[in-house]
């Protein structure tokens, strides 16, 4: 009983949620906005963690470089499949009248792409480096250097684009076109600049998330698909595109995974989460935190 | 109605002459292609007929792949084959209740969380029974798998044809227009769905079985790999599920072409086929049965 | 990894466009088919194969080809990908026989692979010498066209690593074991075998693939105070279970990890933390009588700046070895190829292999330790390299 009690086990709940949030957060500003369903996400993550491998290794960079190198990748990475498929996409009533099934198709030739191009470029072979590898001791509580680092990124990062979306002008838009597509238009918001600028800032989350991921474990071309699994499970926890009750189900994710690990046993890990999703597609669909009005 | 059935009677009449080529690689690409056939049409019925994507019939193939790994050595082939699909057909009712209910993306990714759920349940279940993966020693030769398949794909073709033309057919579709006025006007949503859900599972649940006798082992990560459920999709996205005619096509070119592609270009014909992929979607929205057919319509 | 590297993977896509090859050989090539994981579950496990498999051909044509009973021949692969499925490994194999029609076949990765094609095998009576399976289950395979040169073999690594820690004066341990069925098989026959040499199991865990936090796990492992922690893992839940380790402070001596320390990422991602960890594995570079091994070793680390992994690079390459030997015997007859590997003593970089049905009776289960920046064999004495270390830090 007294493990459950332990803040060694607080603080892994924190760093795990902490990072399930982020990842999460990239996925549903492109769902929120677009209703496109990113089945490539855990690719981008993917995509961010080489960047931060190649940069440290060839150039000697250090992953908080790779930080901003992989967000840029990843913004690089939203432009160019907007203006190349997406915007299309969106432009075409005939698609959009299966926006979600199709967007997910796109999203998976994507994947696919992605995966094997990262496979021929670097080889399949798991790599890896060590980055903050100290353990630094507080109390009882032991943590190591990277882990602080996913933390204390991962909390920051999620903060910025909540009070971005809170407080900002382009926030706003994007939070406007999150809640009340139509409306945004009737009030003249350029709808095809917010949905480019949520498309490459999803993107760079993700991106971002991999940088930190790459501290902390090793890397491989088909790394990403659990991390697009748990993305989706998270923002459906918090309702399919409500930004903020997302950060919460993120962090609710990490304390289940961790505390539930804790009470009952490692074994049943994925089936807890898997079930705790599913009851709640079936019985409040729009998320456990989701105002009933705020999806579809 | 002759033009529609012309296309399966074509694949039927090329089926049934492939056996006497005698090879076993060309039988064993018909053996993937039959089976490919099968899953696509039996998809159809429910995703392409009431608008509910199902991104989770690895679940059914997983569950199929099971009952005859389980039933190995203790029931003849057969019985387990039918067992599988009869198995996958239950689950299916069961759970049909209440995950019919959630709609559009929920619905998606509601399935493939489930086919996930079920493979994890699956593995403690191994777990507890104390195996760690099921070898099947003496399972039937390819001529017979095949013999099996094909029969698969034609049922699957003529239900998916069948059913198209039936008072089931045709609520389905109305339901997929739109459920509430269908309900309205007296079709029976709920128990329509229902069954369309099950049929839906019954043949994915034998092509499991056959696809573990295929490869005489079962391991639940393999057999419940969401893969299947993503390929369905796509072949039926690259056919087009307006009729029967699409899953045909969207299987036959899906195989054929990465069938020439892995031979010809080992390390690119992953990226080849993604690229595809999302030409198809952006241009060929209805498939290839949309350009076979001809006529501008609606999206599928 | 460096620049050249990756520059050699980038401009790979455009050389595979049929640019290979362009040596002018006076005899017919060999052609070798096989498959192998290059999209899928398994995927980043496949290339340590692959390597040795590479390394293999690039020697023997440097040497003027593969000896066909006195006829140098120069050696071709025909490669495709299974995608990590075993039933597309059947189809590719089936048209490597039937359709390639190709002289001789190397495995595939992975257990599931080996156990498919076993019967594919027998029906077009073509031999196969196989590598990465390992599965107690391999011996019910009827023996003809199939062998398993490992001897890391699930119901021999439990009593063994049984023995090793009793040697050690381990009297208890806590076992973390993933629920994939390499590491379930182990637990099956290690339960048992702990039970009759009267060592206390203090935890007994299992969990599931992509378990991204063992902190709950780790803490009861803490507390319990075991002589000895053995992680049944797979390579990422390996990484996991060293870092995590480290940062709770495992105080056991005897620190077991089952996949994943003897491959290359392994320590550049745990860094000294793997330094002092057991894991499976029955060959070494440093062993003196072994004289092709360190040869084998450094030609590796030369080709591709990376350290073999010590079990599937050495035993694809041992598989490469006894095929090679077999054919200079025999010719590429498939039954007096299949004659000659059932009967024939070879000469490895694991020392001598010896088949009796499907199995290695030459060669001893053994275990590994990470000693610096070497990997040694540590155990049985018969074989060991360096005496073993017990783990005092992370």
């Amino acid at each position: 009983m007294d493990v459950l009690l332990s803040g060694q086990l607080l603080f892994a709940a924190l760093i795990t949620g902490a990072l399930y949030a982020l990842i999460a957060l990239g996925l549903n500003l492109v769902y929120g906005t677009m209703r496109l369903l990113n089945v490539a996400h855990g690719d981008l993550v993917m995509i961010g963690a080489y960047v931060a491998f190649w940069g440290l290794t060839l150039f000697g960079l250090s992953p908080v470089v790779g930080l901003v190198l992989a967000a840029a990748a990843g913004a690089l990475l939203g432009w160019l499949t907007y203006l190349g498929l997406f915007r299309r996409l969106l432009a075409s009533p005939q698609l959009m009248r299966r926006l979600e099934g199709n967007s997910l198709l796109l999203f998976f030739g994507i994947s696919v792409i992605l995966q094997n191009l990262a496979s021929l470029a670097f080889t399949a072979s798991a790599r890896g480096y060590q980055f903050m590898d100290q353990v630094y001791r507080f109390g009882d509580v032991a943590l190591t250097g990277n882990r602080i680092f996913v933390l204390v990124v991962a909390v920051a990062i999620c903060a910025a684009v909540y009070l971005l979306l809170r407080f900002h002008v382009f926030g706003l838009a994007i939070k406007a076109l999150i809640e009340r597509r139509d409306a945004a238009l009737i009030v003249g918001v350029d709808i095809d600049r917010v949905q480019l600028a949520a498309i490459c800032l999803g993107f760079a989350i993700a991106a971002i998330a991999g940088v930190l991921v790459s501290t902390t474990e090793q890397i491989s071309p088909f790394m990403g698909f659990p991390f697009t699994i748990s993305a989706f499970v998270v923002i459906i926890l918090g309702g399919l595109g409500n930004i903020s009750a997302g950060l919460v189900a993120g962090l609710l994710l990490g304390v289940l995974e961790v505390y539930g690990v804790a009470l009952t046993s490692a074994a049943y890990r994925s089936v807890l989460i898997y079930g705790v999703f599913i009851a709640i597609l079936l019985v409040r669909p729009q998320g456990l935190l989701g105002r009933g009005s705020v999806v579809r | 109605m002759i033009r529609s059935l012309a296309l399966p009677i074509l694949f039927g009449l090329a089926g049934l002459v492939l056996p006497f080529t005698g090879s076993s690689y060309l039988i064993g690409v018909g053996f993937a292609l039959c089976c490919s056939i099968a899953l696509v049409q039996s998809w159809t019925v429910l995703s392409a007929m009431t608008g509910y994507v199902s991104l989770g019939h690895a679940v059914f193939y997983g569950l199929g792949a099971y009952v005859v790994a389980l039933s190995w050595g203790a029931l003849p082939m057969p019985v387990g084959l039918l067992l599988a699909g009869g198995v996958a057909g239950v689950f299916a009712l069961l759970v049909g209740m209440p995950v019919l209910r959630v709609r559009g993306p929920y619905f998606v990714i509601l399935t493939f969380g489930l086919a996930e759920l079920v493979k994890y349940l699956v593995i403690i279940l191994e777990s507890e029974l104390g195996s760690f993966s099921r070898l099947m020693f003496g399972a039937p030769d390819l001529g017979v798998l095949y013999a099996i398949a094909f029969a698969l794909a034609a049922i699957a073709t003529a239900g998916a044809l069948l059913i198209r033309r039936s008072r089931l057919g045709r609520g389905l579709l109305a339901l997929r227009e739109n459920e509430e006025a269908a309900e309205t006007v007296g079709v029976p949503v709920v128990r329509l769905k229902l069954v369309a859900f099950a049929l839906s599972a019954v043949i994915p649940g034998v092509v499991g079985g056959l696809a573990a006798m295929r490869t005489t082992y079962f391991e639940p990560m393999q057999a419940f790999d969401p893969t299947v459920s993503f390929t369905i999709v796509t072949m039926a996205v690259v056919g087009g599920s307006d009729d029967a005619r699409g899953p045909l096509l969207g299987a036959a070119f899906f195989t054929i072409l990465s069938e020439v592609l892995w031979a010809r270009l080992p390390q690119v014909y992953m990226v080849v086929l993604g690229l595809l992929l999302i030409l198809f979607v952006l241009f060929i929205p209805r498939g290839l049965a949309g350009i076979f057919a001809g006529r501008p319509g609606k999206a599928a | 990894m460096n620049r050249r590297h990756l520059i050699a993977g980038a401009v790979l896509a455009a050389a595979s466009f049929g640019l290979g090859g362009g040596a002018a050989w006076a005899a017919d090539p060999v052609r070798i088919g096989f498959s192998i994981a290059k999209t899928g579950l398994f995927a980043d496990a496949a290339p340590s194969q692959l390597n040795a498999y590479e390394l293999w051909r690039e020697q023997v044509n440097a040497a003027g080809g593969l000896d066909v009973a006195g006829t140098k021949r120069p050696v071709e692969f025909v490669q495709y990908d299974d995608q990590s499925n075993p039933g597309q490994a059947v189809r590719i194999y089936e048209k490597l026989i039937t359709d390639d029609k190709v002289d001789l076949i190397l495995a595939p990765w992975g257990t599931p692979h080996h156990f498919a094609l076993a019967p594919v095998l027998e029906k077009y009576k073509f031999p196969m010498v196989g590598n990465s399976a390992a599965s107690a289950q391999l011996r019910d395979i009827k023996p003809g066209y199939i062998w398993f040169p490992t001897s890391a073999i699930p119901d021999k690594i439990a009593p063994e690593l049984v023995a090793m820690m009793k040697a050690n004066k381990v009297t208890s341990v806590a076992i973390l074991s993933s629920v994939l069925p390499f590491s379930k098989e182990i637990k099956t026959f290690l339960l048992p075998a702990l039970k009759k040499e009267g060592i206390e199991v203090k935890v007994n865990e299992e969990y599931p693939p992509t378990t991204k936090d063992m902190t709950a796990m780790l803490t009861a492992v803490k507390k319990a105070k075991p002589d000895a922690t053995i992680a049944l893992s797979y390579p990422s839940d390996s990484v996991l279970f060293a870092k995590q380790a480290k940062e709770i402070g495992i105080e056991s001596q005897f620190d077991f990890v089952l996949v994943g320390p003897t491959m290359d990422f392994y320590q550049k991602v745990v860094g000294a933390s793997a330094n002092n960890i057991v894991t499976v594995g029955h060959w070494s570079p440093y062993r003196a009588d072994w004289t092709k091994a360190k040869p084998f070793y450094d030609a590796y680390v030369k080709k591709f700046n990376e350290i073999p992994d010590h079990l599937d690079s050495a035993l694809a390459y041992i598989s490469c070895e006894i095929l090679q030997q077999a054919v200079a015997k025999a010719g590429l007859d498939k039954e007096k190829l299949r004659e000659v590997i059932s009967t024939t003593t070879f000469d490895t970089i694991n020392g001598p292999v010896k088949f009796q049905g499907v199995e290695n009776v030459a060669t001893p289960t053994a275990f590994l330790q990470v000693q610096g920046d070497k990997i040694e064999l540590v155990w049985p004495a018969s074989i060991a390299t360096a005496a073993y270390r017990p783990k005092t830090s992370w």
